[in-house]
């Protein structure tokens, strides 16, 4: 800890000296090694295998000869396309005299292009960089040589892999996993952004092609009788926002206040009620969400019971609803205070097992030092166990809200098939009221195939997540409370 | 014991009782329609006419085109066993080499997996998708294990968490014992980390039972024999499905719902153990 606090230096200036001392190490290497090094730009294990590192030398080799085949034969056609993403649609079958069979010519597929384009740029990109890293290294060998040192073997290396060097070993196979799974298709989908990837240009049998910035202005331009994506966008996005400070809200205070009633020395068997609320929430969401939304559905068994009470009558005269059942699932009002509430009831036991956790650990002494000064039980909560609350699961907020916002499970289960929109204009863009933006984006393309639009609004997600986090982890730890409770 | 004692006491638990109530009712609710004797949802009563059990031999033993439970639990299970082993060690690699371990771009690598966690995962979903496809892995179960446990690494904050609590001083002895980083890992830090162990394996067990939405889009060929539990299941609640197979969803409902609650509660302890186990030790 001590080492890295030592001086606190902008991050991105950091990563920015790195790179620009990777450089001049690698100009170094190149001007002053010797021969086999030089000779190592062109076959990489040279200088290596100079040194007797042969085994190391040979796997370097190989590994430059894979990435060169792979760019030459793999990669290269499908970069030649990435600018345009492919300009040959695919035609009639055609008879083909030679396997005497209808065949469909050879045609462009924009999407694996765009795919493999992306996989194959990076692969390039991590190629060259490994080129100089290894001529970097290979200099460094060089040195070590000249100036006497015995150098590892292979079996030295192996062994350093498992030792000073174990992390490299450890962070290999799920980095790739990373890579693989979240970093490239990211990096797709943040492209998609960028072309007229939908209904009408969907592959194999249509190309789509880059629009630049097109797709961004039309979920920002609110005019026009035939767009009315910023319409919805405003829409959806001021929901997402109500959305995610009350669902927030909501469940940590109700979370606490459970908490504080089940620890209270007035309460018997608190495991008992502890283990009650959790039990509620185990299982699986899908199952729990799915029976609930048929539990209030318009034909439900409680809109019967408040029916047969005369609940409903009673709504209807006062004028809350003119309906002969409650919507609490089809109307736009109505609906987004039931999902609110259904959302207590899912989240408050979670925020309640945390919270109680946290409570445990609040000092006695301080509440009972306040108490003697004559602090009576509301002035404790708010002066004492709501600073510290606050001070210790903080950063838990921030998560809680940025998983709100794209909190889908409660959303999609509980309106998904049930929940049709009245409003034209949100129709005409796939969007509903009670839609989440992660919702519409998920809505867009299962339903729409809409993918160009569906990865503006993701990157507007990843915007709104990014600045908030960022706004409140600054606000968070600028003062230094770290040792107030200690 | 005073008045005001007496009425507090009554208060509190009859709050409670109150609470508890609400929060039991949707679980009351299906498990006893899960022995309703009637097969759609009966919209007037709460507790069910006639009970009985066939919802339950219905759904196990009577396979039909829609409810197809017991290869659906099969599918769940093979995926969830597979997805358990690589996602647990992906975590507890990344955290030991986060928690323990100093090197150049290590501070790097955090922030940028806290960055990679700020975008939807629906986004790079669809391009999953046809990575897939072009190698022929979709409407697959490797390839649901793979888009389960691929970026699990990620994943790794709470097992860091827990392994920063271990004193280093134990592991400084093992170095000057002789034992290397690997050994290091392996049998002092990994048994000393029971809890955080329980709660990784738990929870990257449970992931395929709760999930529907990736498994809706890469199981998306429509034979049902191929699915998991929790589409199999919304699936039976289908507009035209639901008047035949409410009470047998309740049934599958409390099927899975009853193994994965035991496995979730004690997850629970094991975390609260976990991020507690700390301050007890030091």
């Amino acid at each position: 800890m001590a080492r890295e606090k030592k001086k606190k230096e902008n991050p991105v200036l950091g990563a920015l000296k790195k790179i620009g001392s990777f450089f001049k190490d690698f100009g170094e290497a190149v001007a002053k090694g010797d021969i086999w090094v030089k000779a190592s730009l062109l076959v990489a294990g040279a200088g290596y295998i100079r040194r007797k590192q042969v085994v190391k030398g040979i796997l370097v080799t190989l590994l430059e000869v894979g990435l060169v085949l792979y760019t030459v034969l793999i990669g290269f056609p499908y970069l030649a396309k990435f600018g345009t993403l492919g300009t040959v649609r695919r035609g009639a079958p055609v008879y083909n005299p030679v396997t005497m069979k209808n065949e469909v010519p050879d045609y462009d597929n924009s999407l694996l292009i765009l795919l493999f384009g992306v996989i194959s740029i990076s692969a390039l990109v991590v190629g060259i960089l490994l080129w100089m890293w290894n001529v970097v290294g290979s200099y460094r060998v060089q040195k070590l040589a000249e100036s006497g040192k015995r150098l590892n073997t292979f079996r030295q290396d192996l062994h350093e892999m498992f030792n000073k060097k174990f992390y490299i070993t450890l962070l290999f196979l799920p980095i790739a996993g990373i890579v693989i799974f979240n970093i490239m298709p990211l990096i797709v989908m943040i492209c998609v952004a960028f072309t007229n990837y939908d209904q009408t240009h969907m592959p194999p049998t249509e190309l789509f092609t880059w629009t630049g910035l097109a797709n961004f202005k039309n979920l920002f331009s609110t005019g026009g009788l035939t767009s009315t994506f910023g319409y919805t966008f405003s829409k959806i996005l001021s929901w997402t926002i109500i959305w995610a400070v009350s669902a927030t809200v909501t469940t940590y205070f109700g979370g606490i206040l459970l908490a504080l009633m089940i620890n209270s020395k007035y309460t018997k068997m608190k495991k008992m009620w502890r283990s009650l609320f959790v039990a509620a929430i185990s299982i699986p969401q899908f199952v729990t969400l799915l029976l609930l939304r048929n539990f209030f559905s318009d034909i439900g068994i409680l809109n019967n019971m408040l029916t047969e009470i005369g609940f409903t009558g009673f709504l209807q005269d006062v004028g809350l609803i003119t309906t002969d059942y409650i919507p609490f699932l089809s109307d736009p009002v109505w609906a987004k205070v039931t999902i609110i509430v259904i959302n207590i009831w899912v989240g408050v036991p979670y925020l309640m097992l945390i919270a109680t956790g946290v409570l445990m650990n609040i000092p006695e002494d301080i509440k009972e030092s306040a108490r003697i000064d004559g602090a009576n039980a509301f002035q404790i909560f708010r002066k004492i166990t709501m600073p510290y609350m606050l001070f210790v699961t903080g950063p838990y907020l921030v998560t809680q809200f940025v998983q709100n916002i794209n909190n889908f499970n409660v959303i999609y289960l509980l309106t998904q098939d049930i929940y049709t929109t009245m409003d034209q204009k949100l129709a005409a863009s796939n969007g509903k009221e009670v839609d989440l933006l992660v919702t519409w984006l998920y809505r867009l393309t299962s339903e729409a195939y809409n993918y160009k639009m569906a990865s503006v609004i993701g990157i507007c997600v990843f915007v709104i997540c990014a600045v908030f986090t960022l706004v409140a982890f600054n606000t968070m730890i600028k003062g230094d409370k770290e040792e107030s409770f200690q | 014991m005073s008045r005001k004692k007496v009425i507090n006491t009554i208060l509190l638990n009859g709050t409670l009782a109150v609470l508890a109530v609400v929060w039991l009712v949707p679980i009351v609710w299906l498990f006893v329609t899960s022995l309703s004797g009637y097969d759609g949802m009966n919209t007037h009563r709460f507790f069910p006419e006639t009970f009985t059990l066939r919802n339950y031999t219905r759904i196990l033993f009577e396979p039909d085109t829609v409810a197809q439970f017991p290869a659906w639990f099969k599918n769940t299970f093979l995926i969830a066993i597979f997805t358990c082993l690589i996602s647990s060690s992906f975590v507890l690699m990344v955290s030991y080499a986060m928690s323990c371990m100093r090197f150049p771009g290590r501070k790097g690598l955090m922030n940028a997996a806290v960055m990679l966690q700020l975008f939807p995962g629906f986004l790079s979903m669809i391009a999953i998708y046809f990575i897939l496809k072009s190698v022929n892995l979709t409407n697959s179960h490797i390839g649901m294990v793979l888009v389960y446990s691929g970026g699990a690494g990620l994943g790794y904050l709470v097992a860091k968490g827990f392994f920063d609590t271990i004193p280093s001083s134990l592991r400084e002895a093992a170095y000057i014992e002789g034992a290397s980083e690997a050994r290091t890992f392996m049998t002092i830090v990994l048994p000393l980390s029971r809890p955080i162990i329980v709660y990784t394996v738990i929870s990257s067990f449970l992931a395929p039972w709760t999930d529907f939405v990736f498994a809706k889009i890469i199981l998306n060929s429509g034979i049902s024999t191929d699915w998991t539990v929790a589409i199999g299941l919304y699936n039976m609640l289908n507009r035209t499905l639901i008047p035949t197979y409410f009470s047998r969803f309740c049934a599958g409902g409390v099927l899975v719902g009853i193994p994965i609650s035991i496995l979730f509660i004690i997850m629970q302890k094991f975390y609260v153990e976990g991020i507690t186990g700390g301050s007890v030790k030091g």
